[in-house]
């Protein structure tokens, strides 16, 4: 009897365990990959910079290649994700935010919605200048992807979470 | 063994309940809802689809009978005639919008309009004053890129006068983008040398308050409003200070004090300005800057500025530090206006300025924003070309609610002066909706 109740105890410590290592892994798997057309020509920016680009406040890469930002539709957790990290607005002040900005003349378009992390990158591949934000694990081969304060998504210190 | 059943029992449901819950909380039936859902919204893109290849088809037609008419951009409609017809239901709609999206960020010029209205609510305590509805501005703006480099905006406004409306183009601005450190422009602008007019322009929806700052009012004369003329503008590289800057030179103000010299410089003598900010990186919310601005102005016997008479150097020099945050929001300018006489050198200071500072509260979904602003305007007696500008001490104290992201409603109380220099205060309350579309 008491064989049986430890191996029902053992099955149950190894349930939770496998439950606590699946966390884990998605925990590590959450990274924001900040992804560019290939022919932008940057490699690494600081975590203001990309600040700076996400808010309007840098519009070109290069004196010819505009930015062109990509941001997913609300609701999803990339919005999410960059509204609290780099814009630090809840969704109204991000409207509200690029209303004003295009009144204000400053910029002409407000960041283009795209309803998933694969339209995101197909985007990403044919427009100059493109920059969105997916998660680490979407991430396809032939993308380029930005350092972000001198780290790459997965690394300690990635900023981008 | 009752111990271990129960134990089983427990885990058993544990285990149950994780594997209906996805990892975002959703429950199976949630799930299965949701794939009902995605199976009739198939469903019915198919059936959309089918009828718009028809009519697809028959627009290709028309188009190759005319091939120079038709349409130089890409359509949505376009991708859905052209793509395969063995692709799955769904994939259509996809690749509409990746070429939508795609030559969206190609194709020019790309106009986009926008409507900013308010209806208002005044009364006061005085007598012999009527209380009333009235309503403010109706304003649209345009934004179009002309290419990656060249950029339109206009801003039109309409405003109910007792007869009739009054249309103005408040802003016509064509820029030229060199980079990011220099993009010149030419038009009309609201002058730069004051935060609240360059970052509210005429769209009421966007400022927290129903009124203006009494220094920056509308058809006022303290500080001119408008410019017309020629700038530059752009980011100054200096670090975590991320500076920026505005240069300008223009016809200064017109024959109207409170108006550009839209139809040429009354003086033959160029105004010309310079506005220096910082929003540091190290304070995101933060704006700290300082402008210039310089002109001559000219003032005949009746009182308007004329360039026969006598004419005055105009220096104002001014200063604002905003926190544009909402928990709190804080907004303070000051202005110094000198006014000095060509003729005889004698020279007249008038100051004005206001704070105000407001709040989103926490709770009730984060609707309510009160606030309080405090109104300054103080000219010296003698001051020649200020004397329809009142010395203001006023306080508003207010409340906004917003009703979505894109409609407010504001009510405002307001002490102040009864009438121009008056000893008398008076006390008015004032309801506003204002919104975007």
């Amino acid at each position: 009897m008491k064989h049986k109740t430890f191996v029902v105890v053992l099955a149950a410590v190894g349930i939770l365990l496998a439950g606590v290592a699946e966390t884990g892994a998605q925990t590590k798997a959450s990274d924001m990959a900040v992804i560019v057309n290939p022919s932008t020509p940057v490699s690494d920016l600081s975590l203001a910079e990309v600040r700076k680009v996400f808010r309007g406040d840098r519009q070109y890469w290069t004196k010819d290649v505009p930015v062109v930002l990509l941001i997913r539709a609300p609701q999803s957790r990339e919005r999410s994700v960059i509204l609290k990290t780099l814009y630090g607005m809840s969704e109204s002040q991000f409207k509200q935010y690029w209303i004003a900005k295009i009144f204000r003349a400053e910029a002409t378009t407000a960041p283009k919605i795209v309803y998933s992390n694969d339209m995101a990158t197909e985007l990403i591949s044919v427009i100059p200048g493109a920059i969105a934000f997916i998660p680490q694990s979407d991430v396809k081969d032939g993308l380029k992807v930005l350092k972000i304060d001198g780290h790459m998504p997965g690394e300690p210190g990635y900023p981008l979470k | 063994m009752r111990f271990v059943f129960s134990l089983i029992v427990v885990i058993a449901c544990n285990f149950c309940s994780n594997a209906q819950t996805t990892p975002g909380g959703y429950s199976e039936s949630d799930v299965r809802a949701l794939v009902e859902r995605i199976n009739k919204l198939e469903k019915r893109v198919a059936e959309l689809e089918g009828k718009d290849s028809s009519s697809a088809a028959s627009v290709q037609v028309t188009e190759g009978q005319a091939p120079s008419q038709a349409p130089a951009q890409p359509s949505a409609t376009v991708p859905l005639a052209t793509a395969p017809a063995n692709k799955p239901p769904g994939q259509h709609d996809m690749e509409a919008m990746h070429q939508q999206v795609a030559s969206e960020a190609e194709s020019f010029p790309s106009l986009k309009i926008r409507g900013f209205a308010d209806v208002d609510f005044a009364a006061n305590d005085q007598p012999n004053t009527r209380s009333g509805f009235t309503l403010g501005q109706f304003v649209l703006h345009f934004a179009s890129r002309l290419s990656n480099k060249i950029s339109y905006f206009a801003e039109v406004s309409l405003t109910a006068q007792p007869s009739l409306y009054n249309v103005d183009l408040e802003r016509s601005i064509i820029r030229y983008d060199v980079n990011d450190a220099l993009k010149i422009s030419f038009g009309r602008y609201h002058t730069p040398i004051n935060y609240w007019n360059t970052a509210f322009h005429h769209g009421a929806w966007l400022q927290t308050t129903i009124n203006r700052p009494d220094m920056i009012r509308f058809g006022g004369t303290f500080e001119p409003v408008h410019f017309l003329g020629a700038q530059a503008e752009g980011n100054i590289p200096s670090g975590a200070l991320n500076l920026g800057y505005n240069l300008g030179i223009g016809n200064g103000r017109g024959s109207i004090l409170s108006r550009a010299g839209d139809n040429g410089d009354v003086n033959n003598n160029r105004a010309w300005l310079v506005n220096l900010y910082s929003r540091p990186t190290k304070f995101r919310k933060l704006q700290v800057g300082g402008s210039y601005y310089n002109d001559e102005i000219s003032l005949n016997t009746i009182g308007g500025v004329l360039p026969e008479g006598p004419a005055s150097r105009e220096w104002i020099a001014a200063g604002h530090l905003v926190w544009t945050g909402e928990t709190p929001e804080f907004l303070a300018e000051f202005a110094n206006v000198h006014h000095r006489s060509i003729l005889t050198g004698h020279g007249f200071d008038s100051q004005g300025g206001y704070a105000q500072i407001a709040y989103r509260l926490p709770f009730w979904e984060k609707k309510w924003k009160p606030y309080y602003r405090y109104d300054y305007v103080q000219v010296p007696a003698g001051e020649p070309f200020f004397f329809t500008v009142d010395n203001v001490r006023g306080s508003t104290l207010g409340m906004r609610y917003d009703i979505s992201d894109f409609a407010a409603f504001k009510t405002e109380y307001r002490n102040g002066r009864a009438a121009p220099n008056s000893p008398v205060r008076a006390n008015g309350v004032v309801l506003q909706t204002a919104f975007t579309f």
